[in-house]
């Protein structure tokens, strides 16, 4: 315990000081953990490749859609892929390829703003939980835990009926339901990097408690919390398109997958294939993308997550 | 384990099975409160929930309180919020506000149903998911487990609502078949019965299968490097017999926990999962609830669902302190 001696406390600690020096700057270690990953999983590369390319779609929405999604063409109504509609129409003459097009907006949106809220608050909560430990902690486990007595489209379908249908509630609604998940796993990572001897080091330094906290500990989360992030990306993607075809999602005009696939019930006695098929598809690549490029950053990052946030994926973590 | 106690399993059971239940009652009392709140309080005005924003900006002021008195909603919220508790506690429901059909009928009559297709896809998901584990693990990264492995992916990012309405679709394109829309008991009309239950039930186990193979597989994995396997490897036992005798009952152990998290897996899908089948089940009524901003009707179903999923989580903690010691002495 040489940190503890009062001879080498220093202003700035040795150890960053002298990796500080040796080490290359910050973009192009980027781009050898980028180089890494490829040569270590290609097929989580290309899944990532194709998430990027979601998101690309999603950005160029205006550019790539042939129609505006909101358009009818009275004269090409429920008719099946051809020509220039290429995943045909719906019911209204709504050209099908758009609303998939900018769909991916709405999903996406609502999925990024969820997890960007929820798993991070729950996640700077499970910080602060396993950082301070004690009271604060078992009161913060116990409101986690009453959380998690929901079924989580439950409690986002409840929030989202009685916060009335939209963007922001639809965010809102999801984001809570994965608070508990970002505090679960990360107060489980806190609590095992407390006892690393770097920390205590820090501790002995003088380090103070938000010092040690943003410094030291956050560092090392950020690794789980992206793992967690990606995951959680896909499940948002699900109970958003839930909420979509239970009808509290973001209102019908808007073009969601939900809100396609609920549409398409109301097409007919037999909803047209094309009408289903597509919004489908669209969320099953999409959600197949997001978690195999979470599976593919846990595999690098660290193998013996492997159990802890897959169990925390279902629900509760496996500290029960 | 310091300093292992030896006495024998009952005390120590009882008293952590008291200290579950104990804690099962708190939350299920926490729950009611946070539902109270989402449900009631959210809202600002429960009259807009049910009427819309355009219908209720069409009340007039009379009318606006005489519904609110009529619905008991002019109470202080505490006062409410016993009222609704002691009805509960008293097995009254309430009633639709927009069906005559009050709560507590709609849970005799449709409840069934919803019950038949959860328990079939939890049984069905442990048949389908086990063997599937038991197979990737045995040889991992052979092409069984890839394909296996390639499989559970695909059926968790599935969503459960799609598979379905393309179960019915192709039915109905292919065969001209569809489900018999009213429901029918299983002691009336077994077959038209198994006829709505068994697509919900399957796409229900298969999604659920999907979980279940991948925690298995990762369990199995792990247990496979215990030193007790390779003792029985070493003694000579068959492969087979390894994995089904020694590896297997410990591997299930986070399986079990897993299946009581599913729960709420199963409740919460059935919902869309019903409305794409247009099962007559409790999760249609669910959707229909949220369809309708049937306020009331929602508030008890999903206090319902809650104590469900938390009474059969506390049953899942039990047995897994059961068959595990370990988990007593904490």
């Amino acid at each position: 315990m040489t940190a503890t001696d009062p001879d080498t406390v220093l202003p700035l600690d040795p150890a960053i000081a002298a990796a500080r020096a040796i080490e290359p700057p910050r973009w192009r270690r980027f781009g050898r953990g980028l180089r890494n990953f490829v040569r270590r999983s290609p097929l989580s590369a290309f899944w990532g490749c194709i998430a990027a390319l979601i998101i690309l779609v999603a950005v160029a929405a205006p550019e790539l859609a042939p129609y505006p999604p909101l358009k009818s063409d009275f004269r090409a109504m429920t008719k099946p892929p051809a020509a220039p509609h290429y995943f045909g129409t719906d019911q209204i003459g709504r050209d099908t390829l758009s609303r998939v097009i900018y769909g991916s907006r709405a999903s996406l949106a609502v999925a990024m703003g969820a997890v960007l809220f929820g798993t991070t608050l729950g996640a700077l909560w499970g910080l602060a939980s396993g950082y301070f430990g004690g009271r604060f902690d078992l009161i913060s486990q116990r409101i986690i835990e009453f959380l998690q007595s929901f079924p989580d489209l439950i409690l986002a379908m409840a929030i989202a009926m009685a916060l009335g249908a939209g963007f922001g509630t639809v965010i809102v609604a999801i984001a809570i339901t994965r608070i508990p998940f970002g505090g679960r796993v990360i107060r489980a990572v806190v609590l095992s990097l407390k006892e690393m001897s770097y920390v205590e080091a820090a501790r002995g330094l003088g380090a103070s408690h938000m010092r040690m906290m943003l410094r030291h500990i956050l560092p090392q989360c950020i690794a789980p919390y992206l793992i967690l992030a990606t995951t959680h990306l896909g499940v948002a993607i699900i109970i958003e398109a839930s909420l979509g075809f239970l009808g509290v999602g973001i209102p019908p005009p808007t073009p969601t997958w939900g809100n396609m696939l609920a549409d398409s019930l109301n097409a007919g006695l037999v909803p047209p294939w094309w009408l289903v098929l597509f919004p489908g598809c669209a969320i099953t690549l999409t959600v197949l993308a997001f978690s195999l490029l979470g599976d593919g950053i846990r595999d690098l990052v660290d193998p013996r997550l492997r159990g802890a946030v897959s169990v925390v994926r279902g629900g509760k973590s496996a500290a029960i | 384990m310091t300093g292992a106690r030896r006495n024998p399993q009952s005390p120590s059971m009882y008293s952590y099975i008291v200290r579950r239940l104990v804690f099962g009652g708190l939350t299920v009392l926490g729950v009611s409160i946070v539902v109270f709140a989402v449900l009631r309080i959210l809202p600002g005005d429960p009259l807009v929930a049910i009427f819309g924003a355009e219908g209720f900006t069409k009340l007039s002021e009379a009318e606006r309180a005489r519904y609110m008195a009529d619905l008991g909603l002019s109470d202080p919220l505490v006062v409410q919020y016993f009222h609704w508790l002691g009805d509960i506690v008293r097995g009254d429901f309430g009633r639709s506000f927009f069906r005559a059909e009050s709560v507590a009928d709609m849970l005799l009559r449709r409840g069934p149903l919803t019950a038949e297709i959860a328990l079939i896809a939890v049984v069905l998901s442990w048949i389908v998911g086990i063997p599937v584990a038991i197979i990737s693990a045995l040889r991992p990264n052979s092409l069984g487990d890839n394909v296996s492995r390639f499989f559970s992916i695909l059926f968790l990012a599935i969503p459960g609502f799609w598979f379905g309405m393309l179960i019915v679709l192709a039915c109905l394109f292919w065969f001209g078949y569809r489900a018999p829309m009213a429901g029918a008991s299983l002691f009336a009309n077994p077959w038209d019965n198994l006829q709505i239950v068994i697509g919900p039930a399957v796409v229900l186990g298969l999604g659920q299968a999907a979980y279940i193979a991948r925690m298995a597989r990762s369990s199995l994995l792990e247990v496979v490097r215990e030193d007790y396997v390779r003792t029985a490897r070493a003694k000579g036992l068959p492969g087979r017999l390894v994995i089904s005798l020694h590896a297997l009952p410990n591997a299930l152990l986070p399986v079990i926990t897993l299946s009581g998290i599913l729960i709420g897996f199963v409740l919460a899908g059935s919902i869309p999962i019903e409305r794409a089948f247009a099962t007559p089940g409790l999760g249609f009524a669910m959707y229909i609830a949220v369809y309708e901003r049937d306020v009331f009707v929602m508030q008890n179903l999903v206090f319902l669902y809650s104590i469900i999923f938390v009474m059969l989580n506390i049953l899942i903690d039990v047995t897994i302190a059961w068959l595990d010691p370990r988990i007593r002495y904490r």
